[in-house]
């Protein structure tokens, strides 16, 4: 009886704890001011970057977020500043990082993942001058707010092909990290493309956990089992939507001899060396275009972008698949490109959800 | 592995104890034959393969080994009275351990480095707990919640900027090496893919064991069996257990508690931090934010499982691991199995319950026996939503049959102060 009133307490302790240090070393602006281009026109905009945990040096989502800032920059001499999210903190210390740009005049400001969701809701509500951008998340219909999403499921039926074409034993794997909407977009798409070159394919679909256990994004012991299992079982190429755990999918695939398809950036360049060979290709999510792209359009219309939902998809290189492993992936690459016309002219659709 | 509880009456005491030891052994081994032969059954019924296939089970030993061996650590703390749920964020310091020593000076050391790690965390507890008398509870909570800041912190400072490395995952780490006996792998291969019923099994379990076992799997098991024989069978395994049934009649006769329970506790992270050393050297191969995944607290339950005794707590990991490890390969036809096993062990309870006149319960067991066995026949895989609740609805299952017999040290949880046996 005292020991559950004592673990409450202590956990609200913690929760209090967590918040402060949240909030108060949320905004170490890293000062990327002055235009760092030369050549830039020295434009006057000032751009609010938020990160989600892990910030510039994630080498993934957030790196991406980064490079198309640092383009910006680059071409249109924008001033920036840059903040990342902490661990775990409170849904407050997202909309005061998002808040201390606004007034401190940042416009536009980005927010990178759908974590922001809710935050970019409430504070885009209070600056409504103010023009926000959300990577990841369609939900906020505001005026001040552009949605920007991936229509990832395109990127998926790509290296959902390419797998099929290159298997041999007629069955493939997917792990997905969490089964959330989004991963399962991941998986529709890859099934879809698998069944498009080979209809009798066989499609091995794990997810690690389920809602609300997140850890299924960051436990490569459980990627290596599940990927594992797939190739025992008679797969020999899984793609992995599992983020951290796929560093695990990737030995699996290098023990036993088989490939692995890499996702968000391109794996192969990222990958530790004893692994790069097993990665036959990556589904590009490229947030920089994203990112880049609603920069130039802000900057060269003045302030004036559309609000509401934009998805990059194949036709504007929002997503796509990687070709870094010549070696492996060359042979496939104009059956592959010719889905891509397909898909981008409309006569493929595909489905985003199982 | 449990003390005998040889009545006074019996007169000759130490030929029965060693005799019953002989017998434990024995029965030891016809359980396990006889489980295989179960397994076998079941395969052969269901058809489905990956039950008892090598590969499973050799994934099952590494999916065991970190709840095993936190769950040993959490054996020592509470044998000795103390009450560790800190063991998660011992078990993070050691993945943080493994990963700056692994990457640095080779996976030997960093296996070192992460008990190193781990005993930081359980010197804190001890501190806290055994010299200060802060409540169990509050200290292990807090150092889970300590652990996982500090390791974010030192991440961002010692990986950041390394090839592979970041703020969220160290760069790789080198391989422990593994045991691979070369003929007797390949023969027990050939004696797996016979499909002869039993023989294909047993082939199976033994070429697991054949090939690429990790050291460090063979270091886990024989730490087990290390601390039965130093917790039952020495007079510090004596004195370090009296501790945790009754402190203050331990100290009246001479036993120094405190500075037991704080070893115990010190052993115990050392334990937490060598299974989050594992889990990021053996089960996967970096360290990285957040891996360890509540298996500290699945080996808390394991252990209380296993009734607070390494056999016990060998078994209560082995069957959430063995369970995990089926969900995650392939989980839709070996789940779906599991379901006809457990429709069978309802009705076998049943017929128990039955004779012992308990009739009620042999109904209810009755009906959730035909519950399963018509899920079984009307599917024919299990969705992954339940294919990962396995682990968890077994041991819970398992967990409300054994519940009664359960007994924790007396005095575990009880802050003891010296001197208060006087």
């Amino acid at each position: 009886m005292g020991r559950t009133t004592k673990f409450a307490a202590a956990a609200a302790a913690s929760i209090l704890v967590l918040t402060g240090c949240g909030s108060n070393s949320d905004d170490g602006d890293s000062g990327n001011g002055g235009g760092g281009g030369g050549d830039g026109s020295g434009s006057d905009v000032k751009v609010g970057l938020a990160y989600d945990v892990g910030g510039r040096g994630d080498q993934s989502f957030n790196d991406s977020a980064a490079a198309g800032l640092d383009q910006a920059i680059e071409e249109y001499g924008v001033e920036s500043s840059e903040s990342e999210a902490e661990d775990g903190e409170a849904e407050t210390a997202r909309e005061e990082r998002l808040r201390t740009f606004a007034e401190a005049g940042f416009d536009p400001i980005v927010a990178v993942g759908f974590a922001y969701s809710s935050a970019v809701g409430v504070v885009a509500a209070e600056y409504p001058e103010v023009h926000f951008a959300i990577i990841d998340d369609s939900a906020n219909e505001l005026d001040n707010v552009s949605n920007l999403v991936f229509a990832e499921e395109q990127g998926s039926f790509l290296v959902g092909a390419a797998a099929a074409l290159k298997s041999e034993t007629g069955t493939v794997g997917f792990v997905g990290g969490v089964e959330t909407p989004l991963i399962q977009k991941f998986e529709a798409g890859y099934v879809a493309g698998a069944e498009a070159v080979n209809p009798d394919i066989e499609v091995d679909v794990t997810y690690l956990t389920q809602v609300p256990d997140f850890s299924g994004f960051a436990d490569p012991a459980r990627g290596k089992t599940a990927a594992q299992g797939m190739f025992d079982g008679g797969a020999d190429i899984v793609y992995h939507a599992a983020g951290g755990s796929g560093g695990g999918v990737f030995e699996a695939a290098a023990e036993s001899d088989n490939l692995a398809i890499g996702v968000d950036s391109d794996q192969y360049n990222t990958a530790d060396p004893s692994v790069q060979d097993v990665i036959f290709t990556s589904m590009l999510k490229n947030v920089d275009v994203a990112v880049y792209t609603f920069l130039t359009e802000f900057v060269e219309n003045d302030g004036e972008v559309e609000p509401g939902t934009t998805t990059y998809d194949l036709s504007v290189d929002g997503v796509g698949y990687s070709t870094a492993n010549e070696a492996l992936i060359g042979e496939f690459e104009t059956q592959l490109d010719e889905f891509k016309q397909q898909i981008i002219d409309g006569e493929i659709t595909v489905p985003d959800a199982p | 592995m449990s003390a005998t509880t040889t009545s006074p009456a019996e007169t000759p005491k130490k030929k029965r104890a060693v005799s019953g030891r002989t017998r434990r052994w024995r029965w030891v081994l016809v359980g396990f034959l006889a489980v295989l032969v179960l397994m076998s059954v079941l395969e052969v019924v269901t058809g489905a393969s990956d039950l008892t296939s090598s590969g499973a089970i050799g994934a099952t030993f590494i999916a065991v080994m970190p709840i095993l061996l936190a769950g040993l650590g959490g054996l020592w703390s509470e044998r000795a009275g103390v009450v560790n749920i800190g063991l998660e964020g011992m078990m993070i310091l050691g993945t943080y351990g493994a990963g700056f020593f692994g990457y640095h000076y080779g996976p030997w050391v960093g296996i070192l480095g992460a008990i190193g790690m781990g005993m930081i965390g359980g010197l804190i507890h001890a501190v806290a707990t055994v010299v200060f008398g802060v409540d169990h509870i509050i200290s292990g909570v807090a150092i889970n919640i300590i652990a996982l800041g500090a390791v974010q912190y030192l991440a961002s400072l010692t990986f950041v900027g390394l090839e592979g490395g970041g703020q969220t995952q160290s760069p790789k780490i080198g391989d422990i090496p593994t045991i691979t006996i070369g003929p007797l792998s390949d023969a027990f291969g050939s004696m797996e893919d016979t499909d002869l019923f039993f023989v294909s099994q047993l082939g199976a379990v033994l070429r697991a064991l054949t090939t690429n076992l990790s050291w460090l799997v063979v270091i886990g098991l024989l730490l087990v069996l290390g601390t039965w024989w130093v917790l039952w069978r020495t007079s510090f395994g004596l004195r370090l257990r009296s501790c945790g049934e009754s402190p203050s009649a331990a100290e009246t006769l001479g036993v120094a508690v405190l500075r037991y329970k704080f070893i115990a506790v010190l052993v115990s992270g050392g334990l937490a931090g060598l299974a989050g050393g594992f889990l990021a050297i053996v089960a996967s191969s970096n360290y990285r934010d957040g891996q360890t995944g509540g298996r500290g607290y699945i080996g808390l339950a394991a252990m209380i499982f296993g009734n607070w005794r390494p056999g016990g707590l060998l078994a209560g990991s082995g069957l959430f691991g063995y369970t995990e490890t089926l969900g995650l390969r392939q989980g839709g036809t070996s789940v779906h199995a599991l379901l006809l096993l457990l429709a069978v062990v309802g009705v076998a309870l049943a017929v128990w319950q039955v004779r012992r006149g308990g009739f009620v319960t042999a109904g209810a067991l009755v009906v959730g026996a035909a519950a399963l066995f018509a899920v079984y026949l009307s599917t024919d895989t299990v969705p992954g939503d339940f294919t990962r609740m396995t682990p968890y609805v077994i041991t819970l299952l398992v967990l409300t049959a054994a519940a009664q017999r359960l007994r924790a040290p007396a005095a575990v949880g009880e802050v003891y102060r010296k001197g208060s046996a006087g």
